[in-house]
C-alpha cells in the first residue's frame, strides 16, 4: 500500500467560535498503479485532500502514512523532501517558471534531486518524449500553447520517477480536444510506469476515464465508486 | 558544487523576468553609488585644494631658521628652533620648493597715519614659483625682480594709510645691529586677499631692499620651504619634527572636518534613501512572485533554497550595479579632474575667503581609492539590511504554502 489517510481531520480555526472542517473523518487508501479522482463543488475540500496527501498541510488529527512512513512526525523541510523524492506535481495553471525553457523547467526538480548533468538529459529526453514534446525543449512556457505548457508541467513531474502524481484540476484550463489529449497521456503513463495518480476534477470525460472516484462534500468522503475502465 | 552553480543560474535567469525593473534597480544602484563617489572625492579634493591654496599663500610654509640669521647674542632665544643648512635643503626629497626671506616687524608710515606691519622681503622669481602671492595683486604690479626699494601692501592698509599705486611711504624699524632702519618704497601693487586681516597687516619687498633696510648682510635670512602635501608631519631632520597644519590651523582643520564629515552624512542620506526605494521595489517583486514560491516549494525546493534563490538575485544585481556605479564614479572624478569644478557658480561669483584669505574657486577633483570600496560596502550593508523584511516574508508564505 502507498497511502493511507486514517480518521483525518482538518480543522481551520478563524476563531473561537468559528471552525471549518476542510476535511472531516476523511479515511481513504491509495494502492499502487492506482488512477483516482476526487470530485466535488467548489469548496467541498478536495485541494484540502490533496494537500494533505502531499503533505503541504497536516492533520488536525488522524494519520497520515506513506509507505509506512509517518508523514504527521515530520519537519517542514522533512516533508518538502518527502514530496521531492516521491512524488510529482500538476497544476490548473502549469506553474511552469516563465524564465526556464520547457527542458530547463523539466531539470528543476532533477537538480533539486542532485542528479548528474548526463542523468540530468537523459531524464529530461525522456519525459519530452513522453508527452510528446520533443523538439520543443528550448521554447521558453510563453512560446507554448496551455496544451504543450500542461504537458511539459506532467513532463516536470514525470521526470523524477515518483510514485505517485498529484494533479489539481489538471483539464480545467484546457480546451476540449487538448483536455482529452492530457486525459490520454496520464492514462498511458499511469498504464505503461504504474504511476498512481490523484487528481481533483469536474472534467466528466475524465471522470468517465478514472477506476476509483471519490465524492467529496463538505470535507467528507460521500461516495465512493469502482469503475471498470 | 553543482547546485550551488544550479542555484548562480536561476538567480542569474530571473534578472531576466523584468529586464525593465532590473534595469532601473541596476541604474538607480550604480547612480547612487557613482555619485556618492564623486561626491566624497569632491569633498576632499575640496579640502585639498583649499589647504593647498591656503598654504600656498601663507599659512602652511615652514620658516626653518637658518643658522647663520640670528647673532650670538641673541642665539640662546631662539635655541628652541630646529635649523637646517642650506646643504639640508637640497637633500631633502620632501621638500619641494624652496626661497629666501628676510622677515620683520616695521611701520610704515602713508599721508595720514603710521601703521605696524610685518615687512617681509622675498625672492621675487622664486617666490612667484613657490607661491601664489603674485596672484593675489590686483592694482598694479608684482615686484621687479631686477628693482629695489619696492613694496606692495594690502589693499586694506593702503587704504588706511591712504597711499595709491607709485606714490612712496616711509619704513622704519629696528636694524640687526639695534639701530634705527628707515627709508622710502615706491608702492607698486595692491594685495587683495578678499578683504581679510591678512590685508591690514603684510607688506612685501625684494629681499635685498629687506636686507639693506635692516642692516643684514646677504647671508643672513629665513629659508622658507613648502613641503609635499601628504609630507605632513615627517621629521625633516634628525631630532626635529614638523608641525602638521591642522594644529597650525586649528579652525580651518574643524571647518574641514565638519565638512567631510557633512559629506559622509549626505551619502549616508542618500544610501538609505536609495535602500528604501530599493526595498520597495524588491517586496513588490518578490510579493508579485509569491505564487511561484509557493508552487517552488510544492515541488520540491525547501525554504532555504528559495531564499538563497532570492539572495543571490539581489547580491548578482547589486554587484552589477555596484561595478558600474564605481567606474561611473570614477570616470566622473576623472573628467572633473580635467575640467575643475568653479566654485564661484554656487556662491553667486563673490570670492571665498578663509582665515583672511581669497580661496582659488576652481576645485580639481582627485580620486580616493578607499572610496571605491567603502562606498559599495556600505551599499552592500544597506541592501542585505533591506532585505530582510521581504525575505521574512518570503520565507512566511513558503512555511504557510498552500
Amino acid at each position: 500500500m502507498q497511502f493511507e489517510l486514517s480518521n483525518v481531520d482538518k480543522v481551520y480555526v478563524s476563531s473561537e467560535e468559528n471552525k471549518v472542517f476542510g476535511a472531516k473523518n476523511v479515511n481513504i487508501k491509495v494502492l499502487e498503479g492506482e488512477f483516482m479522482a476526487l470530485v466535488g463543488p467548489s469548496g467541498s475540500g478536495k485541494t484540502t485532500i490533496l494537500n494533505l496527501i502531499a503533505g503541504l498541510i497536516l492533520p488536525t488529527t488522524g494519520l497520515l502514512k506513506h509507505g509506512g512512513q509517518d508523514i504527521t512526525s515530520m519537519s517542514l523541510e522533512e516533508r518538502t523532501k518527502h514530496r521531492l523524492d516521491y512524488m510529482g506535481f500538476v497544476f490548473q495553471d502549469y506553474q511552469l517558471l516563465p524564465i526556464l525553457t520547457a527542458s530547463e523547467n523539466i531539470e528543476f526538480p532533477l537538480q533539486l534531486k542532485g542528479f548528474s548533468k548526463k542523468e540530468i538529459k537523459e531524464r529530461v529526453q525522456w519525459a519530452l518524449v513522453q508527452v510528446g514534446l520533443e523538439g520543443l525543449g528550448n521554447r521558453f512556457p510563453k512560446q507554448l500553447s496551455g496544451g504543450q505548457q500542461q504537458r511539459v508541467s506532467i513532463a516536470r513531474a514525470i521526470a523524477g520517477r515518483p510514485q505517485i502524481i498529484l494533479a489539481d484540476e489538471p483539464t480545467a484550463n484546457l480546451d476540449s480536444k487538448t483536455a482529452a489529449e492530457i486525459i490520454e497521456l496520464f492514462l498511458k503513463l499511469n498504464r505503461d510506469f504504474k504511476l498512481t495518480f490523484i487528481f481533483s476534477t469536474h472534467d466528466q470525460r475524465l471522470i468517465d476515464q478514472v477506476r476509483t472516484v471519490l465524492y467529496v462534500k463538505d470535507g467528507q468522503i460521500s461516495e465512493s465508486r469502482v469503475h471498470n475502465v | 558544487m553543482n547546485g550551488f552553480l544550479y542555484l548562480l543560474k536561476f538567480s542569474y535567469r530571473n534578472l531576466f523576468r523584468v529586464p525593465k525593473r532590473t534595469i532601473i534597480m541596476i541604474l538607480s544602484l550604480s547612480l547612487g553609488c557613482g555619485f556618492i563617489i564623486w561626491d566624497l572625492n569632491f569633498a576632499n579634493s575640496g579640502s585639498r585644494e583649499i589647504m593647498k591654496d591656503f598654504l600656498a599663500q601663507y599659512a602652511g610654509n615652514y620658516h626653518i631658521t637658518h643658522p647663520e640669521y640670528y647673532n650670538a647674542t641673541n642665539k640662546r632665544e631662539f635655541n628652541h628652533y630646529k635649523t637646517m643648512t642650506d646643504g639640508d635643503l637640497k637633500n631633502n626629497n620632501l621638500i619641494s620648493k624652496s626661497t629666501k626671506r628676510a622677515i620683520a616687524p616695521v611701520f610704515i608710515s602713508g599721508e595720514k597715519k603710521t601703521l605696524g606691519v610685518l615687512l617681509t622681503g622675498l625672492e621675487v622669481e622664486k617666490e612667484k614659483r613657490l607661491s601664489t602671492l603674485y596672484t593675489a595683486i590686483t592694482v598694479g604690479a608684482f615686484l621687479d625682480k631686477h628693482g629695489s626699494k619696492q613694496i606692495i601692501l594690502g589693499k586694506k592698509l593702503a587704504q588706511r594709510l591712504d597711499v595709491q599705486i607709485g606714490e612712496e611711504v616711509a619704513v622704519i624699524g629696528q636694524a640687526i645691529d639695534g639701530s634705527v632702519a628707515n627709508d622710502l618704497f615706491k608702492v607698486v601693487g595692491l594685495l587683495d586677499f578678499g578683504g581679510g586681516d591678512l590685508e591690514e597687516s603684510l607688506a612685501f619687498t625684494q629681499l635685498h631692499s629687506a636686507q639693506e633696510l635692516l642692516s643684514l648682510p646677504p647671508e643672513r635670512y629665513h629659508q622658507r620651504v613648502s613641503f609635499d602635501m601628504d609630507s605632513e608631519g615627517l621629521p625633516l631632520v634628525k631630532n626635529s619634527s614638523v608641525t602638521s597644519w591642522t594644529e597650525i590651523l586649528p579652525e580651518i582643520a574643524v571647518s574641514i572636518k565638519f565638512i567631510d564629515n557633512f559629506t559622509w552624512i549626505v551619502s549616508l542620506i542618500i544610501v538609505i534613501v536609495v535602500s528604501l526605494g530599493l526595498s520597495n521595489t524588491l517586496m513588490i517583486t518578490f510579493f508579485e512572485r509569491e505564487a511561484e514560491f509557493t508552487s517552488l516549494n510544492i515541488i520540491g525546493a525547501k525554504t532555504t533554497w528559495i531564499t538563497a534563490s532570492l539572495m543571490i538575485e539581489v547580491f548578482i544585481m547589486a554587484s552589477i550595479a555596484l561595478i558600474i556605479g564605481a567606474l561611473l564614479g570614477f570616470f566622473a572624478t576623472t573628467l572633473f579632474h580635467y575640467y575643475p569644478i568653479n566654485i564661484e557658480f554656487f556662491t553667486g561669483g563673490k570670492p571665498i575667503i578663509m582665515g583672511g584669505m581669497t580661496i582659488k574657486p576652481l576645485i580639481k577633483i582627485y580620486s580616493v581609492p578607499q572610496y571605491y570600496w567603502q562606498v559599495p560596502l556600505m551599499i552592500y550593508a544597506f541592501l542585505i539590511l533591506t532585505m530582510i523584511y521581504p525575505l521574512i516574508r518570503v520565507i512566511r508564505r513558503s512555511k504557510n504554502a498552500v
